[in-house]
């Protein structure tokens, strides 16, 4: 079992990428599980054809964690893909960093954790030890960083690569970088800065994903590009990304840049 | 009052801040303090003062409550659960609700102010506690003082509230040490001597509506230094003066008894001959031990010194091992009671 997950700054793109690239595995013909570790819970929507799934927490609060079936917390959306989101607390109240936590214990107990390929999309980024939990305990053995060339894109994948960092130095963590994604925004020369980005903190830019209309429209209509436009440039891509992804074995230990390189970096790549 | 956080300073008196707002608010008669967090910091503090109030034959066990936050509110958050113990408070006929947090709440933002803030038909007053978050023992100790202290009106000037007949107010107790009422006592014969009654015990076995009579007293007289800050807040809400410990010593008694009655205008001269007296009587019976040798369990200081010149000690290395207690004997019964341990330790 292969288990990859997509850690970002929020609003970068990666329930998009997630889900795609679910869909992508998923016409390979594996067996792939989704699981959104977001509070907004919208990981799977588009796999979900536009339907909210039930979240494992809300699912806890209503009946208790001892009473749920798998079938309470699983369901198949697009290809069979499996697709699970865990939820969390409005914003403002409560710990959604335990409630990751809370969500993995049901799945362990329920025996959720059966695919060929296991994708987690997790919170932007890694606020507390909750959200390092997927990494932390070796659910996540895979990690890809999903960023644009935006500074402060940039700078939550530098952090990410911290905890990474910080995380691998347990004896028992297995848990590597497996590369950057660029999902781009259309800033001047930003695949040659996620690239020299990618480089410097020890790894490899695995992806450009070019910002494309067609992504508004799949949305939309609630379906990911693969669905919704199947001979599209942009779902050849996400299948690219795939490939790389199930032959990716160049794991690494990042070296995560300070403040200034980072600005320094930034820098070099902006017209003034 | 010991704030260190080093566990080689740790003894039965400190803990959290919980614990140390507890002591307090548990004292008030009438009212129920309701422990914001998991069932389990209830347990432990119920345990504590439990044990204390065999000790100190007191009875019966105080209100004291969970809401008993579990791992959904820790997620989803506690507020909701919250607000109904405090519901399930005031229908069960209480005079005032005490909210106080826990680590656990704190660390996920409850916000119990706000809860405590909705139109109740009693007082329910949050605790600024939060667990070993934001401070130890002594923090929750002066943070529930100042809270219950709300609920008296401030007074603008003097007089405004006071009786013809001058009366202190005792603040800050400590209610888990073993003497605690033994200790109330003889501060209150001293000041009796002097004329003075006593207003309020500022928290000890008071019922909710005594608070507001806080405001009434002459005086303050805080247990002990450390809470000076409490008694300069008070000065500021109420105008009342304070003396910020009660007596240790002999001279100190002594000087107590003046001071007091200085700042409750009355003339304490008498008060302070009869002292003179008692205490010269009270050495007399321990004329036995005079010229022993002793070694101290602490380093010599001005309370220690004063006794071996009074009782012509010698302290020496080699001395008989005799105890002084933390904290020190308050007033000259205080002092008799702890020289009949000496006088035990000398002959042994």
């Amino acid at each position: 079992m292969k288990q990859i997950a997509l850690y970002g700054k929020g609003g970068i793109g990666k329930s998009t990428t997630s889900a795609n690239l679910s869909a992508a595995l998923a016409e390979q013909g594996l067996g792939v599980l989704q699981i959104g570790c977001d509070p907004k819970h919208d990981s799977t929507r588009m796999l979900m054809h536009g339907t909210w799934i039930p979240t494992v927490l809300d699912l806890i609060r209503e009946r208790g964690g001892t009473s749920l079936t798998i079938d309470d917390v699983v369901y198949t959306g697009y290809r069979g893909i499996r697709c699970v989101e865990a939820g969390g607390p409005e914003p403002g109240i409560g710990c959604a960093g335990r409630g990751i936590i809370a969500t993995f214990q049901v799945l362990e107990q329920l025996g959720a954790f059966s695919a060929d390929v296991v994708v987690y999309d997790v919170l932007g980024d890694v606020v507390c030890g909750g959200f390092a939990m997927p990494m932390r305990e070796g659910y996540a053995e895979e990690i890809y960083l999903v960023t644009s060339g935006e500074l402060m894109s940039l700078y939550a994948a530098n952090n990410i690569c911290k905890a990474i960092n910080r995380l691998t130095q347990r004896p028992k963590c297995t848990c590597r970088l497996a590369g950057v994604i660029c999902n781009a925004k259309n800033i001047e020369r930003e695949e040659e800065l996620v690239r020299e980005f990618a480089e410097r903190i020890g790894s490899s830019l695995v992806a450009y994903i070019p910002r494309d209309r067609i992504v508004q429209l799949a949305e939309v209509h609630k379906q990911t590009v693969l669905e919704y436009a199947p001979d599209s440039a942009q779902a050849a891509t996400y299948r690219t990304l795939a490939e790389v992804v199930l032959k990716n074995t160049t794991l690494t230990i990042p070296t995560p840049l300070e403040m200034d390189e980072l600005e320094d970096l930034a820098f070099k790549y902006i017209s003034i | 009052m010991n704030s260190k956080t080093s566990h080689s300073s740790t003894y039965r008196y400190e803990g959290c801040t919980l614990t140390g707002a507890l002591s307090v608010t548990t004292a008030v008669t009438d009212g129920i303090s309701i422990i914001h967090g998991p069932a389990g910091c209830a347990h432990h503090n119920l345990s504590l003062i439990f044990a204390t109030l065999l000790d100190q034959e007191s009875e019966p066990l105080p209100a004291l409550c969970s809401d008993r936050i579990g791992e959904q509110e820790i997620i989803f958050g506690g507020e909701e659960k919250l607000t109904a113990a405090i519901r399930g408070a005031v229908r069960d006929g209480y005079a005032s609700v005490l909210v106080l947090g826990t680590c656990v709440t704190a660390a996920i933002g409850d916000d119990i102010a706000s809860i405590c803030g909705q139109d109740w038909p009693v007082p329910v007053i949050p605790v600024q506690t939060q667990g070993f978050l934001g401070g130890v023992f002594s923090t929750g100790f002066h943070n529930a003082l100042s809270a219950l202290a709300g609920l008296t009106p401030a007074i603008r000037e003097r007089g405004e509230e006071q009786g013809e007949e001058p009366c202190v107010n005792l603040i800050g107790e400590k209610n888990l040490e073993y003497e605690v009422d033994e200790n109330a006592t003889e501060v209150i014969r001293l000041l009796d001597q002097a004329g003075i009654g006593v207003n309020l015990r500022f928290v000890r076995s008071i019922s909710t509506g005594e608070i507001a009579t806080l405001g009434r007293a002459d005086l303050n007289i805080l247990r002990e230094p450390s809470l000076a800050t409490f008694g300069e807040e008070l000065q500021q809400r109420f105008c009342t003066p304070y003396l910020d410990g009660f007596p240790v010593g002999l001279g100190g008694t002594l000087r107590f008894i003046r001071e007091a009655a200085a700042l409750c205008a009355v003339d304490g001269i008498i008060a302070i001959e009869e002292e003179e007296a008692f205490q010269a009587q009270m050495l007399g019976r321990f004329e036995r031990i005079r010229g022993a040798r002793v070694r101290f369990s602490q380093p010599s200081d001005l309370f220690t010194t004063e006794l071996a010149d009074q009782l012509g000690l010698i302290v020496s290395s080699d001395g008989a091992p005799v105890q002084v207690p933390v904290p020190l004997p308050v007033g000259t019964t205080g002092i008799r009671r702890m020289l009949h341990q000496w006088r035990r330790a000398i002959d042994a």
